[in-house]
């Protein structure tokens, strides 16, 4: 994946050939409310390697999303660090962290999280569209191919509403393929789909990983799926279990 | 990202249809304010071409006493009028002086060689002065001279004063029209002078061209009933008392109302002023209604888009490009109602539907539309602020 070009904010960095892509260090998150504290995450130790398929399981309210949004840079923890390509974003403005978040990091939501008013190709090409010195060409292109990946090239020019389910989650992956991350953070991609739908994006996720190099964190309550990865990381109650 | 917005915007344009509407009839009304107040302006601009301070208007009328009596008291008066104290000049006019709403008009008719009527000049003002009208109210003479005592002989041409504008009207090219004949009725007439204007419809009203002729002390057909007096500096109620006593002891059963200019010229701007100052205010605060709707639409907007929001900060979005997408969406709402608007706006000076100059429409047009694009921004600030502020993780959370 070294073709992709590296955030500005980093000096290319000579990689080792197990580094760590993601990097967390005794991570908390505790959200305040004015009645309880909820620790959804409670020191969490976790590093994803370059070109990992890594799932993410446990029961609901564990803490999971929570952890993609804190990998994702998202969210802040409360306590710990978050190292990318070895380099704490700690002290990073909101500038480099969005930064990152375009050039480094896709993410695949669990409702899809489409645009309604944006057609499907206008969908796929928003990550390029907040990346400078992209044409208008070009983005198109990269939308197309990434649609074409996901097996929609034929639906540029329907809008959301017009889609099935399983579609729509296509979509929603190509827009995390279409600016070419290093990085796919899925959180229940296939959630909300049937189980044959829920297999075809599955293979897609394993494809990406196996012929592209992607990193991928996945999160999901499919044992079925999750044996399919690489690794699968087990969460309870806001803390990493074995 | 301009043509995103402008994509975006055009998906949406059935939900903010509305608010196009409203900002397309927000620039109707700005274009229509806009037009006049600029009108108003370019008038307020122009020169009056003489000064009212410390002159009064003397209107008379001569009650029961018979015609032929009348002009010997005027002289009477005069002269009277002339040797008190307290009075510097005196100058005998038509009814048609500065800020009285009177009006005297008339088309000129230009003619070639042959004597055929080559154009019109429409909408003259004519005007039959006192040879000291310059002395009372300070007309300045640019070319040739003022009416003078050679001028009461001089039988076959009588003489003409037009004013600048008028001369720019017979002769568009620059040419000087001292010399030159004046075609008026079936007697040709010599101007012998142009003075820079005389604007006695205001500052506030469309400067007309101007023609001035003298009233003779020998004529005996036509009786002015007003007489511009310059009187000193400080002068009031006591002279002002002592002069229509005078007229009453004169003039067998005439009376008079004496009235300084300056309160003419206040009551005429309060006159005139009136009802734009109204439509100002009415269209002020038709603008405050769009602007309160502008600001809670864009408010609800951000709060039902917080999920979109999210995704794009997901994307790679900064906080100000949130910020500015926010502000973009509604200048380019605001592009799609000025379109709307100016397609209305252009008719005007296509047509040619009022006689304004097509500048004054062009001046409006980008008054309005600047006017919405500052509004559209104040309007935008809060909301893309609170945009730019909204926390991704939580907003992804929401939906
Ligand atoms: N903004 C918030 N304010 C308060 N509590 C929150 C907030 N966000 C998450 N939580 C709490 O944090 C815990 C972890 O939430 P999280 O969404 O990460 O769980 P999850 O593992 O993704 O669950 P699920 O499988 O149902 O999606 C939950 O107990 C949740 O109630
Ligand atoms: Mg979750």
């Amino acid at each position: 994946m070294n073709q992709f070009p590296t955030p500005a904010t980093q000096p290319a960095p000579v990689v080792a050939a197990a580094e760590a892509v993601i990097q967390l260090t005794g991570i908390e998150k505790i959200y305040q409310t004015k009645t309880i504290e909820t620790v959804a995450l409670n020191h969490v130790n976790l590093s994803i390697q370059r070109g990992e398929f890594v799932s993410v399981m446990g029961p609901s309210g564990c803490g999971k999303s929570t952890l993609l949004s804190i990998m994702g840079l998202l969210d802040e923890p409360t306590s710990g660090t978050v190292a990318i390509d070895g380099r704490a974003v700690t002290s990073y403005s909101d500038r480099e962290l969005a930064h990152l978040r375009n050039h480094k990091i896709g993410f695949v939501f669990q409702s899809y999280h489409l645009i309604n008013d944006l057609s499907v190709l206008d969908n796929v090409e928003l990550p390029l569209l907040y990346r400078s010195g992209v044409s208008g060409k070009e983005r198109r292109q990269r939308a197309l191919a990434a649609l074409d990946t996901v097996g929609l090239g034929a639906r540029t020019r329907h809008f959301p509403s017009q889609l099935s389910g399983g579609q729509r989650q296509r979509v929603a992956i190509a827009r995390a393929l279409a600016g070419r991350p290093e990085i796919i953070l899925a959180d229940e991609p296939t959630g909300n789909l049937d189980s044959v739908m829920g297999e075809e994006i599955m293979d897609l996720l394993l494809t990406l990983n196996r012929q592209q190099g992607a990193t991928i964190v996945m999160v999901t309550h499919d044992e079925q799926q999750a044996l399919k990865t690489e690794r699968i990381i087990r969460f309870f109650d806001g803390s990493q279990v074995n | 990202m301009i043509r995103h917005l402008f994509t975006l915007m055009w998906n949406r344009r059935r939900a903010n249809a509305l608010l196009i509407v409203e900002m397309f009839l927000a620039f109707v009304v700005l274009f229509a304010v806009g037009s006049i107040g600029t009108t108003l302006w370019r008038n307020y601009r122009q020169p009056l071409g003489f000064t009212y301070t410390d002159v009064w208007q003397l209107n008379f009328t001569t009650g029961q006493q018979p015609r032929a009596e009348q002009f010997g008291t005027l002289q009477q008066l005069l002269a009277r009028l002339r040797s008190t104290p307290g009075v510097e000049e005196v100058a005998l006019s038509a009814s048609n002086t500065p800020f009285s709403f009177n009006d005297s008009r008339s088309s000129i008719e230009m003619k070639d060689e042959k004597g055929k009527t080559k154009r019109s000049i429409n909408n003259v003002n004519v005007y039959n002065v006192g040879p000291e009208l310059p002395k009372v109210l300070g007309l300045k003479v640019v070319a040739g001279r003022w009416f003078d005592r050679s001028d009461v002989a001089s039988g076959a041409n009588p003489p003409v004063v037009i004013d600048e504008r008028m001369q720019r009207a017979m002769y568009p090219d620059g040419e000087s029209a001292v010399g030159k004949m004046f075609p008026f009725d079936k007697k040709e007439q010599r101007i012998i002078g142009v003075v820079s204007a005389y604007r006695t419809d205001g500052e506030l009203q469309e400067p007309l061209s101007s023609v001035l002729w003298q009233i003779l002390p020998t004529d005996t057909i036509f009786l002015p009933q007003s007489i511009l007096l310059k009187v000193r500096p400080g002068s009031g109620a006591a002279l002002e008392k002592q002069l229509a006593d005078d007229v009453r002891r004169i003039g067998p059963g005439w009376s008079s109302t004496i009235k300084p200019l300056a309160e003419m010229h206040q009551s005429q701007m309060k006159q005139l002023l009136t009802r734009p100052i109204l439509l100002g205010s009415m269209s002020f605060f038709l603008l405050l209604n769009v602007a309160l709707g502008l600001f809670g639409v864009l408010w609800l907007n951000i709060s039902r888009r917080r999920g979109e929001i999210g995704v794009r900060r997901a994307m790679g979005a900064t906080a100000g490009n949130i910020s500015r997408q926010v502000l973009g969406e509604i200048l380019v709402l605001t592009t799609f109602g000025l379109g709307l608007g100016l397609l209305v706006a252009a008719q005007f000076p296509l047509l040619g539907v009022f006689s304004v100059q097509t500048s004054v429409y062009l001046t409006a047009m980008v008054l309005a539309a600047g006017l919405l694009y500052l509004l559209a921004t104040v309007c935008a600030l809060y909301p893309s602020r609170l945009a730019a502020g909204i926390q991704p993780a939580v907003a992804l959370r929401e939906e």
